[in-house]
C-alpha cells in the first residue's frame, strides 16, 4: 500500500529533515508517527501525499510514485487531516466546505451532493452553520468530514486531538476507528502515548530525521532505550507495568492491572 | 494575590454567559490547574486575569478582579502586564519577531529590563526552556512545537509574579511536556512565582499543580487540592476528564482493604502502592 524506500528530504541542502528513510505500511494498518518536537514528523506525513517530494528515494502509494504524480490526484486516495483546522477550511458554510473538498475530485454534482448531505447526516452538522463560530473540537470534525467525503483509502492525521477536550478528542478517534477497522489505513502523528496505545497497531519512530523503529506498539512502550531517544514516555499503566517487571510485565490496561494485583494478594494470603 | 468577586462575563452576541459569578482567592506561590471540556470557560476566565477581558472583548462584565490589588476593570493588560505574565493558544499570531532571540528581546526592551541583564536573561531562558540551539534560528522554520517553547521563554524571561498559561504544552513531545512543567514547578517552589495553568494534560497537570479548579458550562464544579479533587472521579469522567490512569486504578483497587482510599497520581505513588499491598 505504502512503500517509502531509501527517503531523504530536506527544506535546506546541507540539512535534511528527513534522511535515508525505509519502510512499508500495509493496507488496513493503523501506524502512528512518534517522536520529539522537530524531529521530522510532520515532514514524513507530507511526502505521502506529495505536498513535499523527495529529494533522494522514492515514496510508493497505491504503486504510483508520488514524484511523478500531481498532488491532486494522490488526493482521490489519500486525505489529509491537518493539526490546526483552520489551514484547512476555507469556506463560509459547513455544507460549501464539504462541497469544495467533493468538487476537487468529483465531476458528478449528483454524487457530489449525495455524499456531501451522506456526511452532513453522518456528523450531525448544522449545514448553513458558520465553520469558523464553532469551537476547535467542531472545526476539526468538519474538516475531517470533508475528507471522509472523497472516501481515502488512506487518512493521515496531523496530532488529530490537540486543543481537543478528551470527549472530543474520542468523537474524532472513535470516526476515525471505525474507518480502520473497515479497511482504511491510518497514519498518525501523535504526542499522546494513551491514545498510540489504544488505537495504533504499530509505530514509525522518528528521531532527528531517522527511522529509530518501526515497531508493534506494545513492544515499544517496553523499550525504555528507544523511548528515551526519541523523548517518549511510556502511557501510565504500562511506565507502572514496566517498573513492577515480574508478573506484572506485559499489562497495558487498568482492568487487567487490578486483576493481576488481586490475584497477587490473593495469591500470597494463601 | 489575585481576588475574583462575583465574576459574570457575556461575550457580546454571546446568548449565555462564559462565566457565572466566580469566586476565587488565587494566593501568591499557588500552583493552580484550571480543567474542563471545550467551552466551559476555562480560556475566558484566563482572559480577566490580565484585563483582555474587559478591555478587549466587548461583552456585559459583572463582578471584580483584582491582581496584586489592582482592579482589572480599571487597569489596562499592558499595565497588568507588569505583573502577569500570558501564552495563549494561538502562537503563530502572537509572535512578533522573526527571530528566536529577537522574540525574546522584545518584551524584555518593552519592559525596560536594563542592557546588561539582557543577554543574561536571554541566554539563561533559552536554556532553561531547551531551546539554546534555536536561538538564531528563523521563527517560521521552527516546528510547532518549537515555537510554543519559544513562546514560553519569551514570557518567563519578564520574570513576572503571576504566570497565566494556556494549553501550553498542547504541541509538546511527552518529554518536552515533562521539561515546561518542572520548569514551572522550579519557578514556582524557588522563585514563588504563581503559576495558573489551562491544561489537556491532566495526568502531567496532576502531578505538578498544588490545586485543581474544574469549571463546567461556566461555573466553578471544584476547587481544591489535587488529590481531594480527584476523589470525584465518577462525576469527572462524566464531565469528559481523562483522569489519570492510575487514579482509575486505586478506584478499581478500593475493594481492597489494603489499598485504602489512597489515590495514586503518579507512576512512583502506584509502583509505591502496589509493593506495600502486595508485599513486592
Amino acid at each position: 500500500m505504502v512503500n517509502f524506500s531509501n527517503v531523504t528530504f530536506g527544506y535546506q541542502k546541507d540539512s535534511p529533515a528527513v534522511r535515508n528513510v525505509s519502510f512499508n505500511i500495509g493496507q488496513g494498518d493503523f501506524t502512528a508517527v512518534v517522536g520529539a518536537n522537530g524531529s521530522g514528523k510532520s515532514t514524513l506525513l507530507k511526502l505521502f501525499n506529495g505536498l513535499l517530494k523527495p529529494s533522494s528515494g522514492s515514496v510508493i502509494i497505491k504503486d504510483m510514485d508520488v514524484s511523478s504524480v500531481r498532488t491532486s490526484v494522490l488526493a482521490k486516495h489519500i486525505g489529509f487531516l491537518f493539526q490546526n483546522p483552520d489551514r484547512q477550511i476555507c469556506q463560509n458554510t459547513v455544507r460549501d466546505e464539504i462541497l469544495f473538498g467533493l468538487r476537487c475530485i468529483y465531476d458528478d454534482e449528483k454524487i457530489i451532493n449525495s455524499r456531501c448531505e451522506a456526511m452532513l447526516s453522518e456528523f450531525g452538522f448544522n449545514p448553513d452553520a458558520q465553520p469558523f463560530s464553532l469551537s476547535r473540537g467542531e472545526r476539526q470534525r468538519v474538516a475531517l468530514a470533508s475528507l471522509l467525503a472523497g472516501t481515502p483509502e488512506i487518512l493521515i492525521l496531523d496530532e488529530p486531538t490537540t486543543g481537543l477536550d478528551y470527549k472530543e478528542c474520542m468523537h474524532i478517534m472513535s470516526i476515525v476507528k471505525r474507518l480502520n477497522d473497515n479497511g482504511t489505513t491510518v497514519i498518525m502523528v501523535c504526542h499522546d502515548m494513551e491514545l498510540v496505545l489504544d488505537f495504533a497497531k504499530t509505530a514509525l519512530v522518528i528521531d532527528k530525521g531517522e527511522l529509530l523503529a518501526h515497531s508493534d506498539v506494545k513492544k515499544l512502550f517496553m523499550n525504555s532505550s528507544i523511548l528515551n531517544k526519541a523523548s517518549l514516555l511510556p502511557p501510565q499503566i504500562t511506565g507502572l507495568s514496566f517498573r513492577l517487571g515480574g508478573k506484572y510485565s506485559d499489562i497495558y490496561t487498568v482492568e487487567d492491572m487490578a486483576q493481576r494485583i488481586r490475584t497477587e494478594i490473593k495469591t500470597g494470603r494463601e | 494575590m489575585i481576588t475574583v468577586k462575583n465574576l459574570s462575563f457575556t461575550y457580546k452576541n454571546g446568548n449565555t454567559p462564559a462565566l457565572s459569578d466566580i469566586n476565587l482567592e488565587i494566593s501568591d506561590g499557588d500552583f493552580i490547574g484550571i480543567i474542563g471540556e471545550s467551552g466551559a470557560g476555562k480560556s475566558t476566565l484566563t482572559y480577566t486575569l490580565n484585563g483582555i477581558i474587559p478591555h478587549h472583548y466587548d461583552g456585559d462584565f459583572y463582578g471584580a478582579v483584582t491582581v496584586n490589588g489592582m482592579d482589572t476593570f480599571e487597569n489596562k493588560p499592558e499595565s497588568l502586564a507588569l505583573h502577569v505574565g500570558s501564552v495563549f493558544q494561538d502562537i503563530d499570531s502572537r509572535m512578533v519577531a522573526s527571530v528566536v532571540e529577537d522574540e525574546i528581546l522584545f518584551g524584555l526592551e518593552n519592559f525596560s529590563v536594563p542592557h546588561n541583564e539582557i543577554e543574561k536573561r536571554i541566554s539563561e531562558t533559552l536554556e532553561a526552556v531547551g531551546i539554546a540551539d534555536l536561538r538564531r534560528r528563523n521563527i517560521s522554520s521552527l516546528s510547532g512545537g518549537q515555537k510554543q517553547k519559544v513562546a514560553i521563554a519569551a514570557i518567563i524571561a519578564l520574570k513576572p509574579d503571576i504566570l497565566v498559561l494556556d494549553e501550553p504544552t498542547g504541541e509538546l513531545d511527552p518529554q518536552s511536556s515533562v521539561q515546561i512543567f518542572r520548569l514551572l514547578k522550579k519557578l514556582n517552589e524557588e522563585n514563588g512565582m504563581t503559576v495558573i495553568i489551562v491544561e489537556q494534560k491532566i495526568m502531567l497537570l496532576c502531578e505538578y499543580a498544588k490545586k485543581l479548579i474544574v469549571i463546567s458550562n461556566g461555573s466553578i464544579l471544584y476547587n481544591g487540592n489535587v488529590r481531594e479533587v480527584l476523589r470525584n472521579i465518577r462525576e469527572l469522567e462524566k464531565l469528559g476528564v481523562n483522569v489519570p490512569r492510575t487514579v482509575t486504578l486505586c478506584k478499581r483497587l478500593e475493594e481492597l482493604k489494603a489499598c485504602g482510599n489512597e489515590i495514586c497520581i503518579s507512576i512512583d505513588e502506584a509502583e509505591n502502592l502496589v509493593r506495600r499491598i502486595t508485599n513486592g
